[in-house]
């Protein structure tokens, strides 16, 4: 199967919410339905943004038109997984609970593997996962991967009437951005762009964006955040450190087998250390050390003046 | 100390000798207080809490763990960290209410001045581990030189553990932690793993007497908290002398 890619072209949205329904019908997700359960946030994007119940929304900003006839200027935007071809999601879980679908390209998650660590949520540059606090695991858009390999392409393609979403091959979705772009610039919207084609690595949800990346309320540049890269390098740095250490204890180990020395006592009338076993003063008084560093490596040392310690 | 003996007078001598009788005719040997038994108390809930905590947040950690115990399994673990998390913090915290005194000597002896024969001490450290049969380390304080660097770092990294710890643990409870700061609190908790795992390590190795040099000082902790004359004086022998001469915290027995 070659990879996949949803289209979203936002000079054809209308911003019916068609598409964030039939994600919850058919990813059987709730939505608050008691009366004024829902409450007025100061926009209509309903709910405000992404939540643990909610894998997708559609965003609407509001700007001043520059056409005397159009005061108001609309400019909607998806707000779900963008599946990322380079995912830190996929990369940073410990579980193995998201993982990109080779066949389609999609970042799919199995809630089933979900440990709730939401270290995802941490890594994503879109700020996308997030977490189900009544089923105890993450939440984000599949792709529909489970639809896509029956032949069917995700419910949200399914339900846009006006055609503002479609899906098929990746190239095929980005060729026909291309022709869009065209058409949109020919009509003079000079700061339309095509989203997706390099961003992470190649998204799997190609936007063409009417009024430029901000203005849909998209990230510019996502990159994978440092830290997220330094929290990965982590793990393999602290495994080969720990193994090097514990491989340089068991060397130490080894050469100290069979190591003894002489019991010592003070006396403190003379200020005498002296060897149980022998009788000799080995220090007299308290003071600081005066061999020199090579010497204490090698005064000792068989064959040398002192000879073997033991 | 070195094995090659000092010259003393004919005087000094006698009175050595004097003194190694009459230390035989008691037939007891000498020990010092190391450790207050509170401290003892906090070194050990402490320190199990600490390997529990490596143990289960291994679960996390490693992902080949994880997958293979299934997220059920690792749910509970993570919930038992928490737990486990918890006492790490709060026993410390308690003692150091309980005995302010003995943390600041315990802080003072970590940023002691370091003389001369505490760098000596610290250039010969490593060779040591490997020679230990033949190198002889200067004489130190109440806590070596390196001592104070090890444990240094494992307070820091315990503290770094326990404060990026709550931190996490508040901010995906009581409040909703901003995605960006749980990052940075996720990889300083790994960097405080990391610090631990390696100090730690050594630390055991050394502490427990593991190394043969070392034998017996799993006792200081774990033990009755004393330490003989004699393993004072090789291990720490400026103190060791100033103790005996006072006899303060000098045991016969």
């Amino acid at each position: 199967m070659a990879e996949k890619a949803i289209l979203f072209d936002t000079s054809r949205c209308t911003g019916c919410h068609a598409c964030q329904i039939a994600c919850k019908c058919w990813n059987n997700l709730p939505s608050p339905t008691g009366l004024n359960e829902n409450k007025f946030s100061g926009t209509h994007q309903n709910p405000p943004d992404l939540n643990g119940q909610t894998r997708l929304i559609m965003t609407y900003h509001e700007s001043e038109g520059t056409l005397p006839t159009k005061t108001v200027q609309w400019a909607f935007g998806r707000r779900a997984c963008q599946h990322c071809t380079d995912a830190p999601c996929a990369s940073i879980c410990p579980a193995g609970a998201i993982c990109k679908d080779e066949a389609t390209g999609m970042v799919t998650t199995d809630n089933s593997k979900c440990v709730a660590c939401q270290y995802c949520s941490t890594a994503c540059p879109f700020d996308v996962p997030r977490y189900d606090g009544v089923q105890g695991t993450i939440n984000k858009c599949t792709g529909c991967v489970d639809r896509i390999e029956q032949g069917m392409p995700p419910a949200c393609v399914t339900t846009c009437q006006p055609e503002a979403l479609a899906f098929g091959d990746r190239d095929e979705m980005l060729a026909e951005a291309e022709k869009r772009l065209e058409m949109l610039k020919q009509r003079g919207y000079e700061n339309a762009v095509i989203y997706g084609a390099e961003e992470m690595g190649g998204l799997h949800v190609i936007q063409v964006l009417k009024y430029g990346v901000e203005a849909h309320g998209q990230v510019a540049n996502p990159t994978v955040s440092p830290v997220t890269t330094l929290t990965n390098l982590m793990k393999p740095v602290t495994g080969v450190v720990s193994g090097v250490t514990v491989l340089g204890l068991a060397a130490m180990f080894g050469l100290a087998a069979g190591y003894k020395r002489d019991k010592v006592v003070y006396n403190a009338e003379t200020e005498d250390t002296i060897s149980l076993i022998t009788g000799d003063v080995v220090k007299h008084g308290d003071g600081q050390d005066t061999t020199s560093v090579k010497d204490h490596i090698l005064e000792n040392l068989p064959g040398k003046k002192g000879g073997d310690h033991e | 100390m070195s094995n090659v003996h000092v010259q003393v007078t004919p005087e000094q001598a006698a009175k050595d000798e004097r003194f190694l009788e009459a230390r035989e005719q008691k037939g007891t040997e000498r020990y010092i207080v190391r450790h207050s038994k509170q401290a003892r108390i906090t070194h050990g809930v402490t320190i199990i809490a600490c390997i529990l905590l490596c143990v289960t947040g291994l679960f996390v950690f490693v992902p080949p763990l994880s997958q293979a115990v299934g997220a059920d399994v690792v749910f509970v673990i993570r919930m038992a960290h928490r737990v486990i998390g918890v006492v790490f913090v709060a026993v410390p915290l308690v003692s150091a209410i309980m005995a302010p005194k003995g943390v600041a000597h315990i802080f003072k002896n970590l940023f002691a001045k370091w003389d001369a024969d505490d760098k000596k001490w610290m250039i010969l450290f490593f060779p040591y581990l490997f020679m230990a049969k033949w190198i002889h380390m200067p004489d130190q304080s109440e806590v070596k030189s390196g001592q104070r660097f090890a444990d240094g770092m494992l307070w820091f990294a315990g503290a770094l553990m326990g404060v990026t710890g709550v931190v996490m643990l508040l901010g995906s409870t009581v409040f909703d932690l901003d995605g960006g700061v749980y990052a940075v609190m996720l990889l300083l908790h790994d960097i405080g793993f990391f610090l631990v795992a390696v100090f730690g390590m050594a630390h055991i190795f050394l502490g427990a007497g593991i190394f043969q040099p070392y034998r017996g000082t799993h006792r200081l902790m774990f033990g009755d908290g004393l330490v003989s004359e004699s393993d004072a004086l090789y291990h720490w022998g400026h103190w060791a002398r100033e103790e005996i001469a006072s006899g303060k915290n000098v045991i016969e027995k």
